[in-house]
């Protein structure tokens, strides 16, 4: 059955190639949205992962890093780094703003204050903040706004000057900068914003670098019983809160558009299913006639199903990454990573099942089949 | 020839609707994006429309509400009120922030309220109270349906319990749920009990909102005014921006995807169909009347596909955030222009592989067994 099916596939090499590309496309379709929804999350995950701490110090009852409003007092972090063990408490605080540039669109940016650590994972080009009016710009917002590094970056007045451009800081559509505390301040009294500020939000957070061999989970029970207005996470607690929350808000409406995805990668198989017996049918005559059962011809149609499955799947990899790829370097705002195994197997497993209920499809109209087509012109 | 076209097509009925079907769902894909972008972002402003201010005040250098912060002294609004052209004003503290609801960070819009400012307060309740005190919370009703939790249950707001006193409809949005709490105890969380995000000014009748900015401006210190319009289209376009590449990249595969289906389609329909054709060629039909049969099917195709995404759109679409709440979906018909201007290009590209089918068949065809 497997030769008759090769056979089949090589005999018309054109359709064939027509097909894999079809039903490696809805794939892809699968593979892409779930890769966007991965990307969501990972981008969630890194943000507070990226910044490098062994400990983070947030406000009590604040749980996310992101999408958070945290205020430690200004004191917090003399009273952490006087704990035992604890090497360093590096401040950082997250303010939202809304960047502006003629003739471009309006976009929210996520200030990054940061010290002496928390500062950019990767830094693509450039260097990082070292002197005022430093700013480390996302590499979105360079593709977004043509900026590069050398430009002025303004934001309500206030010139920064762009030092560098980092990978990949972004998450929830948004983009990071990072500056440093002096220059926020500048920015607070410069944008004439502070006197209708009674608490300038400071310190958000405290990222803890801890001395070699200490056990985090004692310094972090010290943390909270001498800064009783704050709780202590290790870096992976709260990045898994910033992904529940990630799956909070978009988990219903890409669950909905995955299934969207499985919908029309049915539809094509069946489809393609229908169109091969139609070309066939003489064929099938032929089987029906010598006596092959309408069981055996349906299996041969599962076995051909899964085995064009098989052939487009590399190909769906293949133009979901192209495509994850395009999307990345157009809008690096958006991560859409396909090489992940579990939406890997889960799509790759799913498409099979797909290719049994779509060769199951056009079953009536196989069973149907009169054998004496074949001696009809 | 034509009518052998569509012959052809309608003669194979089950094959022309799953055809048509999957082309509908691949435009339906495209829609689907837009459409949730429009819902939230038609949430995302609800709040600022329900208030039908004539004028916001917030600090100095914000002109959003969504993903800004903003913070003005109290006394700024009873100096507002006291302005000539002014009927009346309402002013909140506001942030945005996870609330945990039922063990679950639901992302909201945090309104903090006073008892003289009623007016900024929920504009539909289900159940319960309207205005909380200090202590107490009003959650939409979709969080308390998703969530389970009812009146009289309690909800942690960064580090405080709050008693669940009302249910409010028409709040809930994925990115942007309306929450209202006493502004005593946001003020006490940020650290801002002297001070509001926003006022809200209502204008004497007559008042233009243009003119209410320029007196509040001139009489105020460190504050943006912006009419409510103004307001409003600068929070919706922000979140329109947000989801801007994402529609235009589901575009991009929705219609190739759209592509490859009728261009397979029209593929296999001919080449079933060779011997027919060959039978056309014979009996003189030139290559180019087959080529606008080709054409023809695969134009056929899409039309179908299109109307059936138009049809699913306003039918499942609409239903679907019965079924999932969660999900605010808006299907205006401008969503479909882009679809159908895209729509005769993908016909006349999908038919380009028929085509190349139809260049081959040999006359000689109608003659073999």
């Amino acid at each position: 059955m497997l030769r008759f099916i090769c056979r089949q596939l090589v005999y018309e090499p054109f359709r064939s190639m027509l097909t894999c590309v079809a039903i490696g496309s809805a794939i892809a379709v699968i593979l892409l949205l779930e890769g966007f929804h991965t990307g969501l999350l990972v981008q969630l995950k890194n943000v507070s992962l990226n910044r490098g701490a062994d400990l983070i110090v947030a406000q009590k009852g604040v749980s996310n890093f992101i999408a958070s409003r945290s205020l430690l007092p200004q004191l917090s972090r003399e009273a952490i780094e006087s704990i035992e063990g604890v090497k360093s408490a590096h401040p950082i605080t997250s303010v939202p703003v809304i960047y502006e540039k003629a003739g471009y669109r309006k976009s929210p940016v996520f200030f990054m204050v940061f010290d002496t650590g928390g500062g950019p994972a990767v830094i693509k080009e450039g260097k990082t903040v070292t002197k005022p009016r430093d700013i480390v710009i996302d590499e979105s917002l360079a593709v977004l706004y043509d900026l590069k590094v050398g430009d002025d970056f303004i934001v309500s007045d206030f010139k920064f000057n762009i030092s560098g451009i980092a990978k990949q800081a972004s998450a929830l559509f948004t983009a990071f900068v990072f500056i440093n505390y002096d220059d926020m301040i500048d920015f607070f009294f410069d944008s004439d914003l502070v006197g209708d500020i009674s608490n300038l939000p400071l310190l958000s957070y405290l990222l803890v670098e801890l001395q070699p061999d200490v056990d985090k989970y004692a310094i972090a029970k010290s943390i909270e019983a001498i800064e009783t207005d704050a709780d202590v996470f290790l870096p992976d607690k709260i990045s898994q809160n910033d992904v529940a929350l990630g799956e909070t808000l978009f988990g219903p409406v890409m669950g909905v558009l995955i299934g969207a995805g499985y919908i029309i990668t049915l539809l094509v198989i069946g489809m393609i299913m229908f169109a091969a017996i139609h070309a066939r049918l003489k064929i099938y005559g032929v089987l029906k006639a010598i006596g092959f059962s309408n069981k055996s011809l349906i299996n041969e149609m599962v076995l051909e199903s899964v085995f064009i499955i098989i052939l487009a799947f590399p190909l769906a990899l293949l133009i979901a990454q192209s495509g994850a790829w395009l999307i990345e370097t157009r809008v690096p705002l958006y991560r859409v990573p396909i090489f992940e195994t579990v939406p890997i197997l889960r799509t790759f497993f799913s498409a099979l099942v797909l290719a049994i209920i779509g060769a199951y499809l056009p079953y009536r109209f196989m069973a149907k089949l009169d054998p004496a087509i074949v001696f009809r012109g | 020839m034509l009518y052998w076209s569509l012959k052809t097509l309608f003669s194979e009925p089950v094959r022309l609707i799953v055809s048509a079907l999957a082309v509908s769902v691949s435009f339906l894909l495209v829609v689907f994006f837009s459409a949730v972008f429009e819902g939230e972002s038609d949430k995302m402003v609800i709040y600022l429309e329900k208030m039908q201010a004539d004028v916001w005040v917030m600090q100095k250098g914000v002109s959003n509400m969504h993903m800004a912060s903003s913070m003005l002294w109290d006394w700024k609004a009873d100096k507002i009120a006291k302005l000539p052209f002014v009927k009346e004003v309402s002013a909140i503290l506001y942030f945005n922030g996870p609330v945990k609801i039922g063990g679950k960070d639901w992302f909201s819009y945090i309104i903090g309220i006073k008892p003289q400012y009623q007016r900024a307060g929920p504009w539909e309740i289900s159940k319960g109270k309207r205005i909380p005190g200090v202590g107490e919370v009003v959650i939409p009703e979709v969080i308390s349906q998703l969530s389970g939790v009812q009146i009289g249950d309690e909800i942690t707001l960064v580090d405080r319990p709050l008693r669940v006193i009302g249910l409010s409809r028409d709040t809930f949005s994925m990115a942007s749920s309306v929450v209202f709490v006493s502004h005593e105890d946001l003020g006490e969380l940020v650290k801002g009990r002297d001070q509001y995000s926003y006022i809200m000014v209502y204008a004497n009748p007559g008042i233009s909102s243009q003119d209410l900015i320029k007196h509040i401006k001139n009489e105020v210190d460190k504050v943006n005014a912006l009419s409510s319009e103004d307001f409003i289209n600068s929070d919706r376009t922000l979140a329109m921006q947000m989801g801007a590449e994402i529609i235009s990249m589901m575009t991009i595969i929705g219609t190739l995807l759209a592509t490859l289906i009728v261009a397979f389609t029209a593929y296999s329909l001919i080449n079933h169909k060779q011997q027919e054709l060959a039978v056309a060629k014979a009996l003189g039909f030139s290559d180019g009347k087959i080529y606008i049969a080709s054409l023809f099917q695969s134009v056929v195709i899409t039309a179908i596909g299109l109307v059936l995404s138009i049809v699913l759109a306003y039918t499942i679409l609409s239903w679907l955030p019965t079924v999932i709440p969660q999900v605010n979906l808006v299907v205006r018909p401008h969503q479909f222009i882009s679809i159908a201007s895209i729509a005769l290009p993908i016909a006349v590209f999908a038919s380009f592989a028929a085509v190349r089918t139809v260049i081959k068949v040999d006359p000689m065809t109608v003659f073999k067994g």
